[in-house]
């Protein structure tokens, strides 16, 4: 979406034509979908689930999780799209909803951890193939900051999304976003920092 | 807005690392199956009586108005043939003649006699 929406803005003349094209094809589907064509809506499956993992990836502590909220906003998605305008861009709205689903997630998982086990700190990332000081320690400093910091600087600075994005997505003004995205930041520098004198 | 000056060379490390700990699978047959799994769950989606009732909103609402239109239409009709009915039935001439319109009061002699003394 975010790509979409740089190109739109710097590249218009270029690629506008194909960008209006897909988005009156995935409106199609969108039209299609509310009318109960579950084909149609197999296809924006196809088309937004990567995009959607990241969302909900940068959300959650682990990859099972993210596969768990994926699933849990395409059913919310499919039960709401009788409310969707199909003239408002899909993709915004279903990462809405993918976020939301991500974050009722978290709130779900905090609750139980707290009740089944108080005394441990959860390691929150899968990291199978982990085999260097850096990335350990990188991991370890993402523990670090708060849920919204780790979601912003992970949708920002690797999925691409806008601060308003962000802000829309989790529910917090843009502001806000900019200087998680800051803090964030700040917060991982002085770690590589620490790292690179250590090694 | 860009973030070019809070971005610094460090940031790239930051980034990298991040993009290796985040890496989504890349696998087609991973995003097969996961598809697979969400239309299952869709397919399983018991939409409620109210969801189906909101299907059938808009068609239920098209329909009541039609039958409103089509019940005012015929009220109005009946209502029209009342009026020209009773607008003829004043305009023709009554089919019985005057005479037996007018009640007869019969009086024999005796009682014309006592109604003429007592009368005055």
């Amino acid at each position: 979406m975010t790509a979409a929406i740089t190109i739109e803005t710097y590249d218009s003349t270029y690629r506008m034509p194909s960008l209006t094209d897909a988005r009156a094809e995935e409106r199609a589907l969108v039209v299609a979908a509310q009318r109960g064509e579950t084909e149609a809506f197999a296809a924006l499956v196809r088309q937004h689930q990567r995009r959607a993992y990241a969302v909900c990836r940068a959300i959650v502590l682990t990859h099972e999780d993210a596969e768990d909220a994926v699933q849990e906003g395409f059913l919310h998605a499919f039960k709401a799209l009788d409310r969707f305008l199909p003239d408002q861009p899909f993709g915004a709205w279903l990462y809405r909803i993918m976020a939301n689903a991500s974050l009722d997630l978290v709130r779900r998982r905090k609750v139980r951890d707290a009740d089944e086990l108080p005394d441990t700190v959860p390691m929150p990332f899968r990291d199978p193939g982990e085999s260097d000081e850096l990335r350990r320690r990188l991991n370890m400093a993402l523990t670090k900051l708060t849920d919204r910091q780790r979601s912003v600087i992970v949708l920002h600075d690797l999925e691409g999304f806008t601060h308003g994005e962000i802000g829309s997505m989790l529910g917090i003004p843009e502001g806000t976003a900019r200087s998680d995205l800051h803090h964030a930041r700040a917060a991982l520098r002085r770690l590589l920092k620490d790292v690179r004198s250590d090694l | 807005m860009s973030d070019i000056r809070l971005y610094n060379s460090d940031d790239d490390e930051v980034v990298s690392g991040l993009r290796s700990l985040y890496a989504a699978p890349s696998s087609d047959g991973y995003w097969n199956e996961l598809e697979a799994r969400i239309m299952s769950r869709v397919a399983d989606v018991e939409l409620g009586w109210w969801t189906e009732l909101d299907r059938w909103v808009r068609p239920a609402i098209a329909a009541a108005a039609a039958l409103l239109l089509a019940t005012g239409a015929a009220m109005y009709h009946a209502h029209q043939v009342e009026q020209e009915i009773a607008a003829e039935s004043m305009l023709t001439a009554p089919a019985v003649p005057v005479s037996t319109a007018i009640r007869s009061i019969p009086q024999d002699d005796r009682e014309a006699r006592t109604r003429f003394l007592f009368g005055r």
